[in-house]
């Protein structure tokens, strides 16, 4: 302890911390109170989603990540992540957990949260286009393949119209007008 | 005529000992070093695993009367026991069955059969102390190193006459049949543990100096504040396994500071309504039935960070900034807090080492070690000698209770 009145600033790192105080304590709680998030705070980051998950390895947040990030109260992360929208929705993450939190539900919430805030990917919005659009993702193009099967060139009982509509006064309808 | 029974110690373990010895017909000795007998248990607030004050421990819960009185009617009522309070081991000698042990009596300035706990030397004299309405003896406590002008006074105008300031420190040798150490734990005070700041930074404390400021009878009737400037805390922050598991200080896992830290955490998050809690841990380690505390304070909201703290700098707002590295996260992480808790190894209480060599008994790195390691007698220490409790190393209620009345039965075995 120093008599002087010289202030010694704390050591220089490189490191550049997260600020708590600039996260956002209540996205837990907006989480938890959606239907899936009940068990949300059960969460012991004990890493099984992320053993059980076939993709985590590509991803720069693995799913015990996200889900402490959402207990931490990192909401813009969260929500602006790449990862919740290349999940595979298998759901061997939910499978597995000791602690029966509801994983990929859970990112399912945050994929809502992240369209009602206008985070949604170019592909994914491209892809809600189509639907909108066109009824369907993948149109039948290459008629020779019925052909040679010897099936009648129109899909039988296609509906797309229905689709169609449904999408359109519907929030991917939304989506896809807001990103245009 | 058998000798009696000396129990070293007179927390939970030592006093279950002396309570069942006693009730089964054996005179018993039970002494302790403190005023006030309750040891580490006395400070916890409330105890788990049943989140009671402690006094209701197991070989008094069958008593009649109101809870507070299965205690008193023991150590008080019971004729077989010879409560020595103020007093320490000085020498033994002898051999096993029949130990010549001195004790050191401190002078007995307040007697504790006349303290009324009126009030009255406490009001006019800093050297008296009532350390709990609820201690036992029922009698306050005289520190002659902070005597002042009121002392006299107190002693003069006692209704009771039960001061006495010109009491001196006597010697008493008594011959005993067996010896039960339950001389408990010690928590260390961690400003060796240098990076927490403890001892420089007023806002850094320990569990056991947690646990009395939550008890509603301390010093701040229960409220959570900063002891810097008694400022309302918001947020306090834990720290897992200071000086415990660790080669520098205590090879040892504590035991019993993980569910500490969760009860003190749920105590802060489910009645202290405005303040926030972090646990920052390397593992939780709820062993036993208390996985549900672990569980209980996720579900209140408690935030748990897996990883170390990288430093800690005192604000000039009275808050200090706390660096931590989140290893799940692979992130640092920098929290405002109040507060910040250390949970503190468990050490050997002072002259433990002592005691160990002069009875000769072996050592489990300081705490008291069975005679026989391989045998399933941990609470057999040497022949006619004992230990249970934390004197066995760091100990829950339950399990000291269970130890003391292991020690019990061996004790009655032994004299059939």
């Amino acid at each position: 302890m120093t008599e002087t009145e010289e202030k010694t600033g704390p050591p220089v790192t490189l490191i550049d911390p997260i600020d708590m105080t600039k996260l956002d304590p209540k996205f837990r709680n907006d989480i938890s109170s959606m239907p899936n998030g009940e068990e949300l705070s059960a969460c012991f980051a004990c890493s099984t989603c992320t053993a059980a998950c076939p993709i985590a390895n590509q991803w720069d947040y693995m799913p015990h990540q996200l889900i402490r990030m959402i207990l931490l109260g990192m909401r813009d992360e969260v929500l602006s992540s790449k990862e919740i929208w290349e999940c595979l929705t298998c759901f061997q993450c939910q499978e597995r957990c000791p602690q029966k939190v509801r994983v990929t539900d859970i990112f399912f919430d945050c994929k809502n949260l992240a369209a009602e805030e206008g985070h949604v990917p170019e592909n994914v919005l491209a892809l809600g286009k189509t639907l909108v659009d066109k009824g369907q993702l993948y149109e039948v193009i290459n008629d020779w393949e019925r052909e040679d099967l010897d099936l009648e060139p129109e899909v039988p009982g296609l509906s797309i119209e229905g689709i169609q509509s449904i999408l359109k006064s519907t929030r991917t309808g939304k989506l896809v007008e807001d990103g245009e | 005529m058998t000798d009696p029974v000396l129990v070293i110690g007179a927390g939970v373990a030592g006093m279950t000992a002396a309570v069942e010895l006693a009730d089964n017909g054996v005179k018993t000795i039970l002494i302790d070093r403190k005023s006030t007998i309750g040891g580490n248990a006395l400070e916890l607030y409330k105890a788990f695993p049943t989140d009671d004050c402690f006094y209701c421990f197991e070989g008094n819960r069958w008593r009649p009367g109101i809870r507070k009185c299965f205690y008193r009617s023991a150590m008080v009522d019971q004729p077989n026991i010879d409560l020595k309070t103020d007093t320490r081991v000085k020498g033994i000698s002898g051999t096993p069955g029949k130990f010549s042990v001195i004790l050191d009596l401190g002078p007995q300035y307040v007697d504790p059969k006349r303290c009324t706990l009126c009030g009255l030397c406490t009001n006019v004299s800093e050297a008296f102390l009532l350390a709990s309405p609820q201690c036992q003896p029922q009698a306050v406590s005289y520190d002659p190193e902070k005597t002042d002008d009121g002392a006299k006074k107190a002693e003069d105008e006692c209704p009771t006459q039960a001061i006495n300031l010109s009491a001196i420190q006597t010697e008493e040798t008594v011959t005993v049949s067996d010896i039960v150490i339950a001389t408990g734990y010690h928590e260390m005070k961690p400003s060796v543990v240098d990076e927490y700041g403890y001892g420089k930074l007023p806002n850094v404390i320990t569990q056991l100096e947690l646990a009395q400021m939550l008890d509603p009878n301390g010093e701040s009737a229960g409220a959570l504040v900063r002891p810097s400037d008694g400022a309302q805390v918001k947020n306090v922050m834990m720290i897992q396994c200071v000086g415990s598991r660790d080669e520098n200080y205590y090879p040892f896992c504590s035991k019993i500071c993980c569910v500490f830290a969760l009860k003190h955490a749920n105590i802060i998050s489910s009645e202290r309504n405005d303040s926030r809690v972090s646990v920052v841990y390397m593992d939780i380690r709820t062993y036993d039935q208390h996985e549900r505390y672990y569980r209980e304070t996720r579900d209140a909201g408690v935030e748990f960070v897996r990883g170390r703290v990288s430093r800690v700098e005192s604000q000039k707002d009275g808050t200090l900034d706390v660096h931590v590295y989140d290893s799940l996260l692979n992130r640092y992480l920098k929290f405002t807090v109040d507060l910040l808790v250390l949970s503190s190894a468990l050490e050997p209480p002072e002259a433990a080492d002592e005691l160990l060599s002069s009875l000769g008994l072996n050592s489990a790195s300081g705490y008291v070690g069975p005679a026989d390691p391989i045998s399933e007698n941990e609470v057999v220490a040497g022949e006619h000698v004992y230990a249970c409790g934390g004197a066995l190393g760091p100990a829950e209620v339950p399990e000291s209770v269970n130890q003391a009345r292991a020690v019990v039965s061996k004790i009655l075995q032994g004299r059939k």
